[in-house]
């Protein structure tokens, strides 16, 4: 055995060299980025309760298995920027208020790093939550009427009812409302917007 | 492998096959204790591997159909694809692995399992954890990081049952009777030491939140990459190095060589992975140094398959006569196509078009299914009837499987690959609208489902043949009944 153990710190050696670049200097350096502090607030921006909670939702159905959260760099492919995906590249500050980062690893849907700049209306996202295609004609996006509510209408319509046409709309007399978990997760929607400037990445020029 | 080992020793070391040949009851002996817990993780494992499978079908489908199975909440497409993914995984992959590894190392360390209980117990506990794991992210639990998607309290019975069944494989190590250590065994044990500290590590890291989410990006990419760069690959590369000695007869062909292969797999695995997010949030330099290490990848996958080839070569009765060898021979050449495809991704100017499509993840699945599961049938078909005592009952089923799988898995990765290049090409070009890059990438997809469903056959065709053996087995009265179904008679 004592023959074999200088061989067992090499291998374990080699082993650790990977995983102290990486993560022990991801969490040593990247894990201790701080906000960056201007005259009226810091950045990126805090987040409302809702938001987080939204984020859970995010996470709970999925949504990363078909929408990134990263512009890339122009230096790769400009065409991020180019598809209005966002201004800038983003860099790891962006992600500072997030709990978890839902960078993505494939585009089934669109990016949506700045979904919140590109579409400002909540009625939007419910729309396009309960019958994507009803919205955006051709996508590939499973509906989320699970994430709604449909109930008959008693007295006075409710004010969130949302009005809807097509095959998945509510019969007369009934009417559909978002789910609390619905409203957190376009709240999260809402909050993405890397619209701000970090001293780390200069905006990129337009063309 | 003892570098320090006098040059005789190493020339000795260069003529067996395996360090030395086992007494008949030796044997016997090993095979007796393994049976149960052996078999035990096989049958999990391929109850996994058909219910990942389906749900895999079922996603593929509903990606080019999304109103199939709609508005249920637990079958969303979201839901689903970790599930399949992760049942594929942890459910398939790594106890078919673990069993296999502990036959190989109890065979090649000359003893036999004691208390076999315990290992036992600790299957059943780690398949607990995977169904438990499976149904939070059913409910709604799911963390969404790759491949940790398991809620945060599944991965705790997951890391004590793979502790306690690892075990069992250090300890026959340290017992090992014959005192010099093969190839495979070396390969064994890193993949058995790498998962626990890959495992506890990120899932600390990331599910259990003790990072930000800045620093989330490098730590995700690096467990994607290292669960098969120094888990499942290893393991994968370690039962080759077993098994093809042991069919052909052939000694290996060069130690160097395997000595070499061993070493810089270990040395560059660790550093690849970070192509995953190349010109994403994350360090610069980090992806500069994957580029670089996934390139130089080709030094121990050339080695090794090198050392394969010339064992494999001049070998062609026994590519007929053994299922194993088959398998083994098409797992290499997945192997060495999922090595080129990686090297194309991490060429930052075909990233830029490639990420994000399907690409990356037909590399994935090639790896997983073409190489490691390839490799674990073999594995399994070499095993399985010195467990049981009686070779495979139907030959035509054998080649069920291995033929729908080398066509599924061709179709799929080329369904992925040239599908993710097409719809990459559209995405790169912003004058092509977001919904007319899915018409580009439609056809492709449909083909994905085609794929899919004839790896199901295969896989439906292997776990129905292995349920004949454990009926015969159970039942050694009976005649099992002949096998009829024979489409692929004249395909040997």
């Amino acid at each position: 055995m004592n023959r074999l153990r200088p061989l067992f710190i090499t291998i374990a050696l080699l082993f650790f060299a990977g995983w102290l670049g990486f993560v022990a200097y991801s969490y040593l350096q990247l894990g201790r980025l701080a906000p960056q502090v201007e005259s009226d607030g810091s950045l990126p921006p805090l987040q409302s309760g809702s938001a987080i909670r939204g984020a859970k939702v995010y996470a709970a159905e999925g949504c990363m298995t078909c929408h990134s959260q990263q512009v890339r760099q122009t230096s790769v492919t400009p065409s991020d920027i180019d598809r209005n995906w966002g201004k800038r590249p983003s860099v790891a500050r962006d992600y500072l208020r997030d709990q978890v980062a839902f960078l993505g690893t494939s585009r089934i849907g669109p990016d949506l790093s700045n979904v919140g700049v590109r579409f400002t209306d909540p009625i939007w996202y419910y729309r396009h939550l309960y019958e994507p295609t009803a919205v955006v004609p051709g996508s590939n996006m499973p509906a989320y009427r699970y994430l709604f509510k449909m109930q008959k209408i008693q007295g006075q319509p409710s004010e969130e009812a949302i009005v809807l046409t097509g095959p998945h709309a509510p019969k007369e007399g009934y009417e559909v409302v978002p789910t609390e978990e619905a409203k957190d997760l376009v709240a999260y929607l809402l909050s993405r917007k890397q619209d701000y400037t970090l001293p780390e990445v200069p905006p990129v020029p337009e063309k | 492998m003892r570098h320090e080992s006098s040059l005789s020793q190493v020339q000795a070391a260069t003529n067996f096959s395996e360090p030395a040949p086992l007494h008949a009851t030796t044997r016997a002996e090993i095979d007796a204790s393994l049976r149960f817990p052996v078999l035990l993780f096989f049958r999990t494992a391929l109850f996994w591997l058909l219910l990942g499978s389906i749900l895999c079908t079922i996603t593929s489908l509903k990606l080019v159909v999304p109103c199939f199975l709609d508005g249920i909440n637990f079958l969303s497409y979201g839901r689903l694809l970790p599930v399949a993914l992760d049942a594929l995984l942890y459910g398939w992959a790594i106890p078919a692995g673990l069993g296999i590894s502990l036959w190989l190392i109890a065979r090649l360390c000359g003893r036999s399992l004691r208390c076999t209980k315990i290992l036992v117990a600790a299957t059943l506990f780690w398949n607990i954890g995977v169904f438990l794991g499976s149904l939070g992210i059913l409910c709604g639990y799911g963390t969404s990081v790759p491949w940790l998607e398991y809620p945060n309290w599944a991965s705790i019975p997951l890391f004590i049952a793979f502790l306690l069944m690892g075990v069992w494989v250090v300890l026959l190590f340290l017992a090992r009777q014959p005192r010099s250590i093969y190839i495979t065994q070396w390969y064994l044990l890193l993949g058995l030491c790498a998962f626990p500290w890959l495992y506890a590590t990120s899932n600390m890291l990331l599910t259990w939140g003790s990072v930000q989410a800045s620093a989330q990006g490098p730590i995700i990419a690096w467990y994607s990459a290292n669960i098969f760069g120094l888990f499942l690959i290893p393991l994968a590369l370690g039962i080759i190095y077993y098994l093809i000695p042991k069919i052909t007869g052939a000694a290996i062909y060069s130690y160097y060589l395997a000595v070499l292969g061993f070493f810089s797999l270990l040395l560059l695995a660790g550093w690849s992975g970070m192509t995953l997010f190349l010109g994403g949030p994350i360090p610069v330099w980090m992806v500069s140094a994957s580029v670089v290490a996934t390139m130089l990848m080709m030094i121990p996958v050339a080695a090794v398959i090198l050392n394969y080839a010339k064992m494999i070569q001049g070998q062609a009765a026994a590519l007929k006569e053994s299922p194993a060898l088959r398998f083994i021979a098409f797992g290499i050449i997945a192997y060495f196509v999922a090595t080129l495809l990686n090297l194309a991704y991490a060429i930052p100017t075909w990233n830029g078009i490639l990420h994000f499509t399907h690409y990356s993840n037909g590399v994935v699945l090639l790896t997983l299914l073409g190489f490691v599961s390839m490799v674990l049938f073999a594995g399994m078909y070499y095993i399985a009837p010195r467990l049981f005592g009686f070779s495979w009952l139907c030959a035509c089923s054998i080649r069920c499987h291995f033929w729908f799988a080398v066509v599924g898995l061709s179709l799929m990765v080329t369904s992925m690959t040239l599908g993710g290049l097409i719809e990459g090409l559209a995405l790169d070009d912003a004058a092509i609208t977001f919904v007319n890059v899915l018409s580009f990438a439609a056809p492709w997809r449909w083909l994905n489902v085609i794929a899919w469903m004839l790896l199901l056959l295969s896989y439906v065709s292997f776990v129905r043949l292995f349920g004949k053996m454990l009926f015969r087995a159970t039942h050694p009265d009976q005649k099992a009944s002949a096998c009829s179904f024979n489409p692929l008679a004249s395909v040997s």
